[in-house]
């Protein structure tokens, strides 16, 4: 292993980094899991490097973990079994864009904000918004999504194709700039969600969309959680096109409230947001509005300026810091993010049900979701020193994951597997998982590609 | 000696839903193109997951290769048993399983037709929208990655299909994806499955995503001096967010080949098909906002219409495109290519390949789901003459590498079967062979389509 480091270093000169402080900043994690240091930080500046670093860590059996902005919630990034951590940050350009196409090629380290500071111009934008400011890398490697997929899709329909360089050091290409293909297996939809245990993105074909001529954002109040989604549900199946819907109960108000010293009723929210041309915007907000009227809405209040819209979503965004905020109070600190997703007509029994076990467990919990794609978090305030709040928490965790299976449902929307689903694997996809190690074992037959990670062990 | 074997296995269960007789292996050895009969050594009917199993347990053990088969209209050769054992029929396994309509989503055995499932819908206010023009089989599409004329508002079969069951090279069985709209856990094996061809797996059941019958649609025609206006009207349009359900461009031979067979009167110029879907309101409006377009680029008035029969026949006429083709050219057989591009260079392919047929001196309309980027040119060849045949070979191939010299593909829909494998290596580079690797590591015996799709098999 220090031959493995040495050749290393020989590669990439002060961009390889062994130093305490730099292996420190890399083992951490937004979540609860434990400090963990990888034994050496590299930089790659070109895909030739990183096809480099692969050849020789493979000669070695030293395990590489890629990492981009660390903003995963299942410790996707961390080096659990130390070896090298590939820092994607020194490639981070966005390469071409061809707005007639709307597409652009990126380098897997520039961050989504970054990205769409740079198409402003353009008048298209990158439509993804998993809420943190993920790298692109990251967000295709966990099949990221987040609240405009309702309108846009997740990162799988929006990547048209991958550079990727495997375990081996071998450099392929795959997916096309055309916007469909029926060439083959699908290997750029296998590597998207494969958390980087099937090979290292270098370059991402990105699809884009026009800037909406109008924006308009709402929110509104409901009576209960299962109001507020029942109205969801309605409005999902009229094939309003929302361009986010999202849902916040009265303890992630709360937390917002403290966290971001805003002073909204604390019950049941929705967030909302309306993208098309003026005339549109207002027939969907329209039609939006009566069906809320059913469900006993009240509180309308819209936000047409950027500004005041920004504000909106940034509170949102900043839910698992608020989630945290709240539990500090009661001890907490640290966040248990769950992530399930149901069928759309499943969604209020979930989300009650998961409100009702919360509380009936003694949690200090928040919900939060895109609930337009059946998919909410509950976050748990935990203190990760507390064995006994640890304890419930992923019996929770555990009851809340097999609920969704059983709704026809996913444990994950949108955070992947990484450390923390592992144990859902066999539950969620039986004798599938044989096929995925198969996959896993054909394409990376020494388990140097972030092991440890998505598949349970043997 | 190992044939005789499982085929005996297989009529102890199956009875007379194995069939070794001559009319039965004919039949399931035909191409809707041009490549020679290859009918396998017998043909299985299963009416379950657990007898596709068996099935595949069997040809597993004694080493016989396996073809599944829906409609038998694939164009690259997908359903051909080319190097014999039995072929799967999945003719039996027709049905519409599960509807769920708050979800919309609906289960189903691949052998289900697309029509057949959207008469089924019929009451739901609901419909599957991919239509690659033949009414192929649900299962058919979904391992060439079918999609077609609305691919462009509501994606291809890959977009639609939330999950499967699948029988592995082995018999066992397993579920893939999820009825949730998304999910992030694990490798995504309905993707993987999807476009597959039938050589890692069949697939026994599928789940589709379903979408509302549009409250109106609004469906026109509109005439261009040349195909590059045509083509940039298209650009424009997508550009500027219009909405198309459908847009579909035919060149000027297309559409004398239209006026001869459909009696329609078409000028004799390159024609844009279009459809929109929504309200009233909205279709009124993207009607009149692309008809502003069109004029732009010199093109004819937009004549469009929300009467269910002018759409009809609109639509029929262009399902019929191939046959109006081929009428074109009394006797005539059909290589169809499939290429399909970046958008921003539609024109400039349409327009080299337009001129390396016409110095080829083979008839070759064009006819394309432009929305896409993706044309199909309709290479109609004397079958008496191999030198026809080694022309339009010639063409198909220039096309294909026209395709990925402009960053696109060579084929859009159709897939890779036997007659697109010489261009994979171009295609894909190393990539090719990492296929043919997760072919090894799913189907070890290679019994599942062998000759199809992956390097060497």
């Amino acid at each position: 292993m220090p031959d493995a480091l040495a050749q290393l270093a020989d590669l990439l000169g002060p961009r390889l980094v062994t130093t305490e402080a730099d292996r420190r900043l890399h083992g951490q994690n937004e979540t609860w899991y434990p400090e963990t240091l990888p034994s050496a930080v590299a930089y790659p500046e070109t895909t030739e490097e990183v096809s480099a670093i692969l050849k020789i860590c493979h000669a070695k059996s030293l395990p590489v973990t890629a990492y981009g902005a660390a903003s995963s919630l299942e410790g996707q990034h961390l080096a659990l079994n130390g070896g090298l951590c590939l820092d994607m940050a020194r490639m981070n350009r966005l390469l071409s864009v061809t707005p007639e196409d709307l597409l652009c090629v990126v380098q897997p380290g520039i961050t989504r904000k970054r990205l769409n500071e740079e198409l402003r111009a353009t008048g298209l934008f990158f439509s993804v918004d998993p809420g943190a400011d993920a790298s692109l890398g990251g967000m295709a490697a966990t099949r990221a999504s987040g609240t405009t997929a309702v309108r846009y899709g997740t990162i799988r329909e929006n990547i048209l194709g991958l550079e990727v360089v495997l375990a081996d050091g071998t450099v392929i290409r795959t997916g096309s700039h055309a916007r469909k293909s029926a060439t083959g297996y699908d290997l750029t939809h296998l590597m998207i969600g494969s958390e980087g245990t099937l090979g290292i993105i270098t370059e991402m074909t990105v699809r884009l969309h026009g800037q909406p001529e109008a924006v308009a954002a709402a929110t509104c109040r409901f009576g209960s959680v299962e109001e507020a989604v029942n109205c969801v549900i309605l409005t999902i199946q009229s094939g309003i096109p929302m361009a986010r819907i999202e849902l916040l109960d009265q303890f992630m108000v709360r937390g917002f409230n403290l966290y971001s010293k805003s002073a909204l009723p604390e019950v049941p929210h929705l967030f909302l947001e309306f993208h098309g041309s003026s005339a549109a915007v207002a027939e969907q907000m329209a039609s939006f509005g009566e069906i809320a009227e059913e469900f006993g809405v009240s509180g309308w209040q819209t936000a047409t300026q950027a500004e005041e819209r920004n504000a909106l979503w940034a509170m949102r965004h900043n839910a698992h810091y608020a989630s945290a905020a709240l539990g500090a109070g009661a001890g907490g600190g640290h966040v248990w993010p769950t992530d399930t997703c149901v069928p759309i007509s499943r969604l209020a029994e979930a989300v009650t049900w998961a409100q009702e076990k919360t509380v009936e467990m003694g949690l200090t919990a928040t919900i939060v979701g895109h609930v337009g794609d059946g998919n909410f978090h509950v976050g748990l305030s935990v203190d990760p020193e507390d064995k006994a709040v640890m304890a419930r928490a992923e019996s929770f965790a555990h009851a809340l994951g097999e609920k969704a299976l059983s709704l026809g449902g996913t444990v994950s929307g949108e955070h992947g597997i990484g450390i923390g689903k592992q144990h859902f694997m066999a539950d969620e996809h039986g004798t599938a998982v044989a096929t995925m190690r198969a996959i896993k074992t054909a394409l990376d037959p020494t388990n140097i590609l972030n092991p440890g990670k998505l598949l349970p062990p043997a | 000696m190992p044939l005789a074997k499982a085929l005996d296995d297989l009529q102890a269960f199956l009875g007379e839903r194995l069939s070794t007789a001559k009319p039965d292996l004919d039949a399931h050895g035909l191409s809707e193109s041009y490549f020679a009969p290859a009918p396998p050594d017998a043909v299985a009917w299963p009416e379950t997951t657990e007898e596709v199993s068996r099935i595949l347990q069997i040809c597993a053990r004694h080493g016989v290769p396996v073809t599944g088969y829906g409609a038998g209209t694939s164009l690259e050769a997908q359903a051909q048993a080319l190097q014999g054992g039995v072929t799967v029929d999945f003719a039996r396994m027709n049905r519409v399983l599960t509807l769920r309509p708050a979800d919309m989503d609906v289960t189903v055995q691949p052998g289900v037709t697309r029509e057949a499932l959207n008469e089924e819908l019929r009451a739901t206010g609901l419909f599957f929208p991919v239509d690659p023009g033949a009414n192929a089989t649900i299962g058919g599409m979904a391992m060439t990655r079918a999609s077609g004329t609305t691919t462009v508002r509501y994606g291809t079969m890959r977009d639609n299909v939330m999950g499967f069951e699948a029988v592995l090279a082995d018999g066992r069985v397993i579920r893939t994806g999820s009825r949730a709209r998304k999910t992030a856990a694990g490798y995504d094996l309905t993707a993987l499955l999807v476009g597959s061809e039938g050589t890692l797996a069949l697939v026994t059941e599928i789940t589709l995503r379903l979408h509302g019958i549009p409250e109106s649609i609004s469906a026109g025609i509109c005439a261009f001096p040349d195909m590059a206006s045509a083509v940039n009207a298209v650009m424009d349009t997508i550009q500027m967010g219009i909405p198309l359900a459908r847009i579909e461009f035919v060149c000027r031979e297309t559409a004398r080949a239209f006026n001869a067979y459909a009696g329609s009167n078409m000028a004799a110029l390159p024609h844009l098909l279009v459809e929109f879907h929504g309200s009233p309101e909205s279709v009124a409006q993207d009607a009149a906002r692309f008809a502003e377009i069109v004029a732009d680029h010199g093109g004819s008035e937009f004549q469009w219409s929300s009467n269910t029969e002018d759409r009809t026949a609109l639509w029929a006429m262009r399902h019929n495109g191939y046959y109006a083709i081929l009428a074109s050219r009394p006797g005539a057989r059909a290589i169809v290519t499939d290429i399909c591009v970046p958008i921003s260079q539609l024109a400039r392919a349409v327009e080299e390949t337009q001129a390396d047929i016409a110095a080829s001196g083979i008839p070759g309309p064009i006819l394309g789901h432009v929305g896409d980027g993706n044309f199909h040119a309709i290479l109609l060849i004397d079958p008496e003459n191999t030198d026809d045949l080694d022309r339009a070979k010639a063409l198909s191939t220039g096309m294909a590498e026209r395709a990925l010299a402009l960053g696109g593909t060579c084929t859009g829909e159709h897939g890779v079967g036997i007659g697109k494998k010489a261009f994979m290596t171009a295609e894909h580079g190393e990539a090719w062979s990492i296929m043919g690797d997760l072919k090894i590591a799913l189907d070890p015996g290679n019994i599942l389509n062998p000759g199809k799709l992956v390097p060497g098999n």
